[in-house]
């Protein structure tokens, strides 16, 4: 279980976040929902140490991460797939994937072959395309492999920063429902940041509405999707 | 308006109080000191060229010595083909500064950070090799030989008899002063305020309908001015040539601005007193435990080096930074 | 005809040195962001550490290796004890803009150029003193006809050839060698990947100083040692690799021979004297034709 309590992250004199509590349970996607600025963004480069918060604490399977570093994050088990489909462009398909096996291919090197493996099963385009530079990849694809450079550590918590960002719906749909069957079939918890919160509400267990750097609403996914009266206040629509 | 013209004479009365110090001085310091801090006000407008140029505009130039080497032969080609007198000479190099920094403000604009660091790098290298390859015109391995002279007859009249050295301050020092007023008020001018925009932030100046290129060229024109007059008071000494002008001598004066800081025109100052004196306060204060030769030839180096990444990574705004550290930084 | 073929051969063997030089340069400024002036004075150091044991009558060989590890060292030592602390410090420092975050690296680099010359001036005094070549250095004689080029030419280009070789395998097929990559091309998404990127940067540093002695201890016994003589191979150096694209190993190496050629025809067609203008004039074109070098990323110039 990942605990997050009063958390307040700071840009210069911004608060981007302005005491955020949250519990994203085992097993469930939790979706942070919320217009631009919101905080979202903010919220997982924190939690991955890639921002250094100014107070609160998280948690994870309880134990304090806060001021750990982003390589010892990934090392306990926590995968960060940032906004914008981040792969590195000038190295290959088969490049960036082993890149996030990297720091445990000396220990555990079948299991890296066999995550691999098993990745090329949920992405064939992928394994098509593996000699190919990662830059050569449409949007789609170049999602797939960023989110598979993050599966190859074998996570059990990720946080998936707008992963529809720049897609084409069918696309979205697709990516999506990958991430929801790892989620059903494998036990992974998913923190999943979207400002596409029709399809985010319609997969998570569980939503939380950010906005202007605090909770605005925390409710169990179905019951945020049917209220009405929180997407005309928060999300315009 | 009026409080334009206030700062305008806060300018003057700093000037005039520095133009009093330092006569002060030549009055009470020993001939070898005379000399000694005429070096440090030619280090000084040196000094200055860096704060306008990479402390104010944020442009690095590891070159200042090849720029002063060109005031410095431009002089001594005025003095020695035209029979220019010294005051002429000093007129000449500057505009011959300001010509190179033109056409080395051209290839910069284009460059930034470590480009621009290497590239005045080599020109800093390459400017004093061609004293060598053009014997005949500049002398060669030698040099030319130029000098102060001796003092104006007025100047022996009205103050008793002046030694060389202290001539050679007392003729430096109202180029120093004018640096110094210039610099004064460059640097809280509009055109200053327009600079520091370039340095901090490149893009919002751009949009803001500043020509950077233009600005660039511009600043690394002015700076250059600076650094020929200090070039040409440097050989003036007695010789311009390319010993006199080495690559260290641009890496020292940068040693200069960063240990001072280089933001600042105090520090400017404090800078160039520190690189000549140092050696100087290090022979005092090592006397004691009387190194070998080997070892006190380069312990200047050594200590100034030192300081100088003490300063980058601990106290990167220098020593000034240190002592107006509660004033607003400009 | 002879003079052109022994240009030839003296330039590409000079060369080899140059890209060696370069690729140090490039190394460094990919993994870590700095163009690092103090390079050929970590090569002066450890040549001097050689040059030290020779006289002891060590091996070639010994001072050889020593030399390179002991650059490999120095290249550590500078990461750790300025490059660190100074990107620690970088975000709150007094002078942060943009123009003095590229700057700051520059003038620390400098510094410990002038802590190394210092240094070897202390210990080892300043006369220049020679250096010795492993293998011959005069005209080879194949056949009672004297070659244009000598054994040690042919040692350097050799020595140089592995040398990229063993490179160019150890960032295409090692984990380390694609950490390295991954960190320089994006830090952030090398760090969420697990890499550890401070360990990458030494790494850098480490590799450049190996890379940059052995250039040292090749191109002393043609230059004399003394604590600044290498001043002007790192001068090379830094064209070669802007002539190549100061983001690219490749670029560097290509960049390196040509200006080791460039410097070869020079000496032989017309004076040792303009070497320096000519470097300078080739940097100017390529910096305002094409400043991101032959094999440089366009983007990367702007950083």
């Amino acid at each position: 279980m990942l605990e997050i309590k009063d958390l307040v992250t700071e840009y210069g004199s911004v608060k981007a976040l302005n005491g955020i509590s949250l519990v994203a349970h085992e097993g469930k996607i939790t979706t942070v929902i919320g217009a631009n600025g919101a905080g979202k963004s903010t919220l997982l480069r924190t939690i991955s140490a890639l921002e250094h918060p100014r107070s609160g604490s998280i948690t994870w399977k309880n134990k304090s991460i806060v001021g750990l570093s982003p390589e010892k994050i990934v090392r306990l088990g926590i995968a960060h797939v940032p906004e914008g489909h981040a792969v590195i462009s000038q190295l290959s398909v088969e490049e960036n994937i082993e890149m996030g096996a990297l720091f445990r291919m000396r220990s555990n090197k079948t299991d890296v072959l066999l995550a691999i493996q098993e990745i090329y099963q949920l992405f064939p385009r992928l394994e098509e395309r593996k000699k190919q530079l990662a830059g050569s990849l449409s949007g789609g694809e170049r999602q797939m492999l960023a989110i598979s450079r993050a599966l190859v550590s074998r996570p059990s918590l990720l946080l998936l920063d707008e992963p529809s960002l720049g897609l084409a719906p069918l696309v979205v749909e697709q990516i999506i429902q990958t991430v929801n069957d790892l989620c059903r079939n494998t036990g992974l918890t998913v923190l999943l940041v979207e400002q596409n919160a029709n399809t985010a509400l319609g997969v998570a267990d569980h939503g939380i509405l950010l906005s202007l750097g605090t909770v605005a609403a925390d409710l169990p996914a179905a019951q945020m999707k049917a209220d009405v009266a929180l997407r005309a206040a928060y999300l315009g629509y | 308006m009026s409080k334009a013209s206030s700062y305008g004479r806060k300018n003057l009365v700093i000037s005039i109080l520095f133009t009093a110090l330092v006569f002060f001085l030549s009055i009470k310091l020993d001939p070898y000191n005379q000399g000694q801090l005429s070096v440090a006000l030619m280090f000084f407008i040196g000094i200055l060229s860096i704060v306008l140029l990479t402390g104010a505009s944020g442009q690095i130039s590891l070159g200042q010595g090849a720029l002063m080497a060109v005031g410095g032969f431009a002089a001594a080609l005025g003095i020695l083909n035209l029979g220019l007198s010294i005051w002429l000479a000093i007129a000449l190099a500057v505009i011959a500064a300001l010509l190179a920094g033109l056409l080395l403000g051209i290839a910069a604009a284009r460059l930034s950070g470590p480009y621009l660091a290497g590239t005045t790098l080599v020109i800093a290298l390459a400017i004093p090799s061609l004293a060598t390859r053009f014997e005949s015109v500049f002398g060669g391995d030698v040099g030319l030989t130029i000098a102060f002279g001796n003092p104006p007859a007025w100047l022996t009249t009205l103050m008793g008899e002046v030694g060389y050295e202290q001539w050679q301050l007392l003729a430096t020092l109202p180029f120093a002063t004018l640096a110094l007023f210039l610099t004064l008020n460059i640097l809280g001018s509009r055109t200053g305020r327009s600079w520091r925009a370039l340095r901090d932030n490149e893009v919002a100046a751009s949009l803001a309908g500043m020509k950077i290129s233009e600005t660039k060229i511009f600043v690394f024109v002015i700076s250059s001015g600076f650094a020929g007059l200090a070039g040409v008071l440097y050989g003036l000494r007695g010789i311009v040539g390319p010993s006199v002008y080495p690559i260290s001598l641009s890496l020292l004066l940068l040693t200069g601005a960063v240990l001072g800081g280089i933001r600042s025109i105090l520090g400017a100052l404090i800078g160039a007193l520190l690189v000549v004196f140092l050696p100087d306060l290090i022979e005092w204060a090592s006397a004691s435990f009387s190194p070998s030769e080997q070892i006190a030839n380069y312990l200047p180096a050594m200590i100034s080096s030192l300081l100088l990444i003490l300063t980058v990574v601990l106290n990167p705004g220098g020593i000034a930074h240190g002592l107006h550290h509660k004033k607003r930084r400009h | 005809m002879d003079i052109f073929l022994s240009a030839i051969f003296a330039g590409t063997s000079r060369g080899a040195i140059y890209a060696l030089a370069a690729l140090g340069l490039v190394l460094v400024w990919r993994g870590a962001g700095v163009v690092n002036f103090a390079q050929m004075g970590q090569a002066m150091f450890s040549t001097y550490i050689a040059s030290t044991l020779i006289a002891q009558n060590y091996s070639y060989w010994i001072a050889f290796v020593v030399a390179l590890i002991s650059g490999g060292l120095l290249g550590a030592l500078v990461d750790l004890l300025v490059m660190r602390p100074l990107n620690r410090k970088k975000s709150s420092s007094a002078l942060d803009s943009p123009a003095m975050r590229s700057t700051i690296p520059v003038i620390a680099s400098l510094g410990i150029l002038g802590v190394l010359q210092a240094a070897a001036g202390m210990i080892w005094a300043a006369e220049e003193r020679g250096f010795p070549t492993p293998v011959n250095s005069l005209g080879l004689v194949i056949n009672g006809k004297i070659m244009p080029f000598t054994a040690f030419d042919l040692f350097v280009i050799g020595i140089v050839f592995v040398t990229l070789v063993a490179t160019t395998y150890f960032f295409k097929g090692t984990g380390m060698g694609l950490a390295m990559r991954a960190s320089a091309l994006n830090p952030e998404v090398a760090r969420l990947s697990g890499i550890r990127i401070g360990l990458v940067r030494t790494l850098s540093w480490v590799i450049s100083g190996v890379a940059s002695s052995l250039a040292g201890l090749l191109v002393t016994p043609s230059a004399n040692l003394s604590p600044y003589t290498l001043d002007l191979i790192l001068i090379i150096g830094f064209t070669a690799a802007v002539v190549g694209g100061l983001d690219s190993l490749l670029g560097s190496v290509i960049g390196g021979f040509a200006l080791g050629l460039l410097v070869s025809f020079v000496n032989v067609y017309d004076a040792p004297e303009d070497i320096f203008l000519a470097i300078l004039i080739v940097l100017i074109t390529v910096l305002i034709i094409r400043p991101q070098g032959i094999l440089g990323s366009k983007e990367v110039r702007r950083v």
